[in-house]
């Protein structure tokens, strides 16, 4: 095994002059600056709408919850249907929930930012 | 990424990314027109990079081999035709032809075993950095390193 490995290196081609390449590259380069322009207009209205979305959510999520809050139901005119009485019992649950539920996003995230640095 | 940076990248690694192309096609000629394309891609798509900017330019590189393998469904370049592969090697004469018997065995291996071994042995690259560039396990490409070694054995006169 050796030998081959030894082999392999020793034969190792050169690598090739830079000569014309580079000079290629660059005309390339610039027929293709319009393709370019356009998909990173395109990823960065991408990500403008992706901030949009998470503010409207937090927005309306809060004004919900300031409507409930200030505008309850009274206990005694409504009777509590099952759903009702799942959400009550989960309420008492909630932080044992929530942890497992972190701990996936957190994981998630993880997974996510390696797999984007992994390429396209 | 701005066009400056990315050509002062391309300009610092240019060298063995042609030459890791050459020695998967055996064409310098295709290698380079690979090459091409390969830093087209890379440049358009350079707002998204992150990381290792040599290992994410060989593995763009290296779809765009395997995009022009299957485009193209030729056999392995003819080495007994005129124009066959003539990248520089070392010293002339003795080292020249131990070059050229290189390359028309490698020519003759499996694509990825060839792939895992100029990745290694010709780029010095770890066998982590090559699972990345061919989006493979590590020990997928230990396991083509060892088999492209014995298949390499066959067709060179150590």
């Amino acid at each position: 095994m050796k030998d081959i490995e030894q082999y392999l290196r020793q034969n190792k081609p050169e690598t090739p002059d830079e000569g014309q390449f580079i000079i290629e590259t660059n005309a390339r380069l610039s027929s293709v600056e319009g393709i370019k322009d356009t998909v990173d207009a395109e990823r960065y209205r991408g990500r403008l709408m992706l901030v949009i979305a998470l503010v409207a959510g937090l927005v309306i999520g809060c004004l919900l919850t300031l409507f409930v809050m200030f505008f309850p139901v009274p206990s005694a005119e409504t009777e509590l249907s099952a759903f009702s009485k799942a959400i009550v019992s989960l309420k008492k649950w909630e932080t044992l929930l929530l942890v497992p539920v972190a701990a996936c996003a957190v994981a998630l995230g993880i997974l996510l930012m390696n797999r984007k640095k992994e390429v396209l | 990424m701005t066009r400056e940076r990315f050509i002062s990248e391309v300009r610092a690694c240019q060298g063995q990314l042609r030459r890791f192309l050459a020695s998967l096609c055996g064409d310098t000629a295709l290698a380079d027109d690979i090459a091409q394309e390969a830093l087209v891609r890379a440049y358009v798509a350079s707002g998204r990079f992150i990381g290792n900017f040599k290992a994410w330019l060989f593995r763009i590189a290296y779809n765009c081999f395997i995009d022009n393998l299957r485009r193209v469904r030729q056999p392995a370049a003819d080495l007994d035709a005129p124009e066959a592969l003539h990248v520089a090697g070392g010293e002339e004469s003795d080292a020249s032809f131990k070059h050229e018997e290189l390359q028309r065995a490698l020519v003759r291996i499996p694509e990825k075993e060839r792939t895992a071994i100029v990745l290694h042995y010709f780029e010095d690259l770890p066998v982590k950095e090559i699972a990345t560039v061919m989006g493979i396990p590590s020990g997928t490409v230990k396991y083509y390193l060892s088999v492209g070694r014995d298949h390499l054995k066959q067709y060179i006169r150590l």
